[in-house]
């Protein structure tokens, strides 16, 4: 006869607390294999991690450098969690944030100094979402017209506006190159007029408009019409074929605004803290951390926001860490670190681990013999 | 292993297995003699796969013993039990549709294959289906055969293997009754050779045709000693099975016939591999009665659904409601026009599985005030129509925010038909309501799609179970392979007939 020390049981429906908790514990895990690795590496894990939590949270200078982290992920992390609910593989925000960037630097560049800000301004931050969104298109129309596969095209596709955007500026001298650059060639600022004002010391309006978006996204999947045909369409095409749903339109409608709003990931950033065009400074795998972000989110557009601050975070004490002779890198090993378990996590958000004699009888629910 | 004559062919005892903290199977003593055909009876959920798992080593038990022929026996893997002599033939078929017969025949069996040329094989399976009546070409590929064909195919199988216990997993779910008595034939015959056969099912009268003794089984707990089957009766039987005394509903004749409300005319649709699997059917529907269409499953029962519920573009033919050409519209519109449809996949297609209950109640209504308002969802409808429906049609096990695939197939089932029934709605298309469902879930399925006849639909009853056609159809109509070959009354219809044209034999009419 077997004996089980432990059976493991689906929940269900799982409480509040766990869907909280565990997310928690996921980085709690992830920091203490990091710190098992900083301390084989004859580090202290200690020194390391307060550094870290001084750099991002330590002072009024580390909170807006952290929020300022933040913004670019709030949006990548939406455009994953949106995508992602509806089971459309989106994995290219990376190539719709680059897309994006280029098109609202294009605009602004276009438009030039004469504009008025208030038209400038919009001009290049919708020039952003409108770029993902096209960059979107690219993968989402075959997806949905010939049944291609959106993880290989969306993936490719990153290369492929990464390889763009470096040309533009490193490769060529097209009009997104300064042409005054000429040590190393930068992007082209774009006009005064069309920068995002800054209110709390680096930090400019720009993070309204990406927890605005967070909202809003939260606002259309749970609380309107064209929501809830989405949530039909990812739970299951079938169901929302028979209640008379047109499928092909949903998923194009999610992916292109999946990839609207990593899109304004990207124009943000030109028209707010870089004020151009700048490889250098776009090429972080902002569109990749966004999927970490969503993955510990839950894929709520809503969670997303203070899982961003924690990315953000990250990314900001990184640099710092080499003041003390760890490389920035540590922070992407603990990204890294925070995904694995995030993703391990959700299975015990769906079951319950417990002794034998502790198992309840739930589901599937009775009642059937007695009707 | 040495074999003792007198030994019974199985001997399980207390055998306890608990999914989840359920108890699927609880303290179940199970004896098969050598040479009998013992039916094990039982609803749905009451634990009879559950037992014939383990007895093929699908499963192992948390607690109890087995003795195959007086020898212990603890079983790893199927493996094991196969070489123990058990056979079990699936309820979903163990066959790899490119493969010819003879090929599924040394499927997993190296050693056979290692013995013998293709040529002996097929020879083998040849003599072996003429043997025991269950003829089949050894060089047809497993896609070409009909489900009955594949369904001996996994019979000999076993019987190649010459597996000296048989398990039947509700065999007969898929036959016409004319193969379902050829395959008892068979069954009697194996167990005339002496083999022991265990027969699942809760047809009470393939039960009493074809076996010697009875276990029945009722939430996962044997009840009572197992009887002789010639000694019970199916009344018996039945309150065993369900604890009680349990009457199905059934119609009574018709009053209120009203007009043509669907009239379908040389429909021909095709299947999804691009074949035209309803070939010409022209039928009528009136208000107030219900029309039920019997057939083997394939032969063309989901494409008329598909194409009257606007799933699928007919290739020709008409469908018009209250006179009115429909045929090219989209879903939606026939939704709003009042096309009730309850597809045989309930969750999936009739029901989002992630989604909760209210929402689901509220899924072909959401268009609409007062379910939404310009493009807002309106939560407070759901909630509070949800509610409604939720206890006027008894559907059990909700909780806020679980999704609608925690609930039981009967509560699914219930839930599906409150929202069919509950929009505007004057043809409802019901697509085997009842598959899956126990005895209690059924009657109330059943007393639903009676109250909507006498409400005035037309209902189209697609199905394949014979006991609720001819329990609640005031007119059969006959499918075969995309054909109406026959129409009955209620007063005409009887299983042989229906059985009959269910095989393809066309009547001769004067």
């Amino acid at each position: 006869m077997t004996t089980r020390r432990f059976v493991v049981q689906p929940r269900g429906l799982a409480p509040l607390r766990v869907t909280l908790l565990v997310p928690l514990l996921s980085v709690l895990a992830a920091l203490l294999v990091g710190a098992l690795f900083l301390a084989l590496t004859g580090n202290s894990p200690w020194s390391v991690y307060s550094k870290m939590v001084d750099t991002a949270f330590g002072s009024s200078r580390g909170v807006s450098e952290t929020l300022i982290s933040a913004t670019p992920l709030i949006l990548t992390g939406v455009a994953a969690a949106v995508a992602f609910k509806m089971l459309v593989w989106n994995i290219g925000g990376e190539g719709q944030l680059l897309f994006g960037a280029i098109s609202a630097a294009g605009v602004g560049i276009w438009l030039g100094d004469g504009t008025p800000a208030a038209l400038a301004m919009p001009a290049v931050i919708l020039a952003g979402a409108a770029g993902g969104a096209v960059w979107a298109s690219f993968a989402a129309v075959p997806r949905v017209y010939l049944g291609t596969n959106e993880i290989i095209t969306t993936l490719m596709l990153n290369f492929i506006a990464l390889n763009l955007m470096n040309y533009l500026v490193l490769g060529s001298f097209s009009p997104w190159r300064d042409p005054e650059s000429t040590q190393f060639p930068q992007g082209r600022p774009i006009p005064e007029g069309a920068r995002i004002p800054e209110f709390f010391n680096r930090l400019d309006y720009g993070i309204f408009v990406a927890v605005g978006v967070a909202i809003l996204a939260w606002v259309l999947i749970v609380r309107t019409r064209w929501g809830f045909e989405v949530r039909v369409v990812g739970d299951s095409a079938e169901a929302a074929r028979y209640s008379g749903i047109k499928v092909p339109r949903k998923i194009l409608g999610v992916f292109l605004f999946s990839g609207a709003a990593a899109g304004l990931a990207g124009s943000l950033l030109v028209a707010g803290i870089l004020g151009k065009m700048d490889p250098r400074s776009l090429d972080l795998g902002l569109g990749f951390t966004g999927i970490i972000v969503a993955a510990l989110a839950r894929l709520n557009p809503l969670a997303v926001i203070p899982v961003a601050v924690l990315m953000g975070a990250l990314n900001n004490a990184g640099p710092a860490l080499q003041s003390i002779g760890v490389p920035s890198a540590t922070v992407r090993m603990l990204q890294g670190a925070i995904l694995v378990f995030a993703v391990a996590g959700e299975f015990f958000i769906a079951n319950r681990v417990v002794r034998p004699e502790k198992l309840v009888a739930t589901t599937p629910a009775t009642g059937d013999a007695a009707a | 292993m040495t074999l003792r004559s007198e030994s019974p062919a199985l001997d399980l005892r207390g055998i306890s297995k608990a999914f989840y903290g359920v108890k699927a199977n609880d303290d179940v003593d199970f004896e098969l003699r050598q040479g009998e055909v013992h039916a094990l009876l039982g609803e749905n959920g009451a634990g009879k796969s559950t037992l014939c798992s383990i007895i093929a080593g699908l499963y192992r038990p948390d607690t109890g013993t087995m003795h195959v022929y007086g020898e212990p026996a603890h079983f790893r893997s199927p493996k094991d039990a196969f070489a123990a002599g058990i056979g079990m033939v699936y309820q979903h078929f163990r066959l790899v549709n490119n493969l010819t017969v003879a090929e599924n025949m040394v499927l997993g069996n190296a050693d056979l294959r290692m013995r013998y040329s293709d040529v002996d094989i097929e020879r083998q399976t040849h003599e072996i289906g003429n043997r025991y009546g269950l003829p089949v070409d050894p060089q047809a590929r497993i896609w070409q055969l009909s489900v009955g064909e594949q369904q001996r195919v996994e019979i000999l199988k076993q019987l190649q293997r010459n597996a000296r216990i048989l398990i039947l997993d509700e065999p007969t779910a898929v036959l016409t009754p004319q193969e379902s008595d050829q395959l008892f034939r068979t069954v009697r015959q194996m167990a005339d050779e002496g083999r022991a056969v265990i027969l699942v099912s809760h047809k009470l009268h393939e039960i009493k045709q074809v076996s010697d003794r009875v276990t029945v089984l009722r939430h996962g707990r044997r009840v009572g000693e197992p009887v002789a089957t010639a000694d019970a009766t199916p009344r018996e039987l039945a309150a065993m099975m369900v604890g009680h005394d349990l009457v199905l509903p059934t119609r009574d004749p018709n009053e209120h016939l009203g007009d043509v409300v669907l009239s379908i005319q040389d429909l021909r649709v095709r299947n999804d591999r691009g074949l035209e699997a309803v070939r010409g059917v022209s039928l009528d529907v009136r208000r107030g009665e219900i029309v039920g269409i019997a057939g083997v499953a394939g032969n063309g029962q989901r494409e008329l659904a598909y194409a009257i519920a606007g799933l699928r573009r007919p290739v020709a033919g008409t469908i018009a409601l209250d006179g009115v050409d429909i045929t090219g519209t989209s879903v939606t519109s026939r939704i709003a026009r009042g096309i009730g449809y309850v597809p045989q996949n309930r969750l999936g297609m009739g029901l989002a599985p992630g989604l909760t209950t209210e929402e689901n109640l509220g899924l072909k209504a959401y268009r609409k005030p007062p379910f939404s308002r310009g493009p807002f969802l309106v939560p407070k409808t759901f909630k509070d129509v949800g509610a409604q429906l939720i206890d006027e049609y008894d559907i059990r096990g909700v909780r806020p925010g679980l999704p609608i695939r925690l609930l039981s197939g009967g509560n699914l089932q219930k839930a599906l038909i409150a929202r069919e029934v509950t929009q505007q709605h004057s043809v409802l298309v019901a697509r085997s309501p009842t598959r899956g469902l126990d005895v209690g879930a059924t009657g109330a399925v059943r007393n639903l799609l009676l109250r909507e006849r006498d409400g005035g639909v037309g209902v189209l009853l697609i199905s394949e179970d014979l006991d609720e056609l001819l329990a609640l159809s005031d007119r059969l109509l006959v499918l075969f392979e995309g054909r109406i070959v026959g129409e009955l009354t209620s007063d005409e219809a009887d299983p042989a007939r229906l059985g009959l044209l269910m095989a393809g034999h066309v009547e001769e009419t004067a």
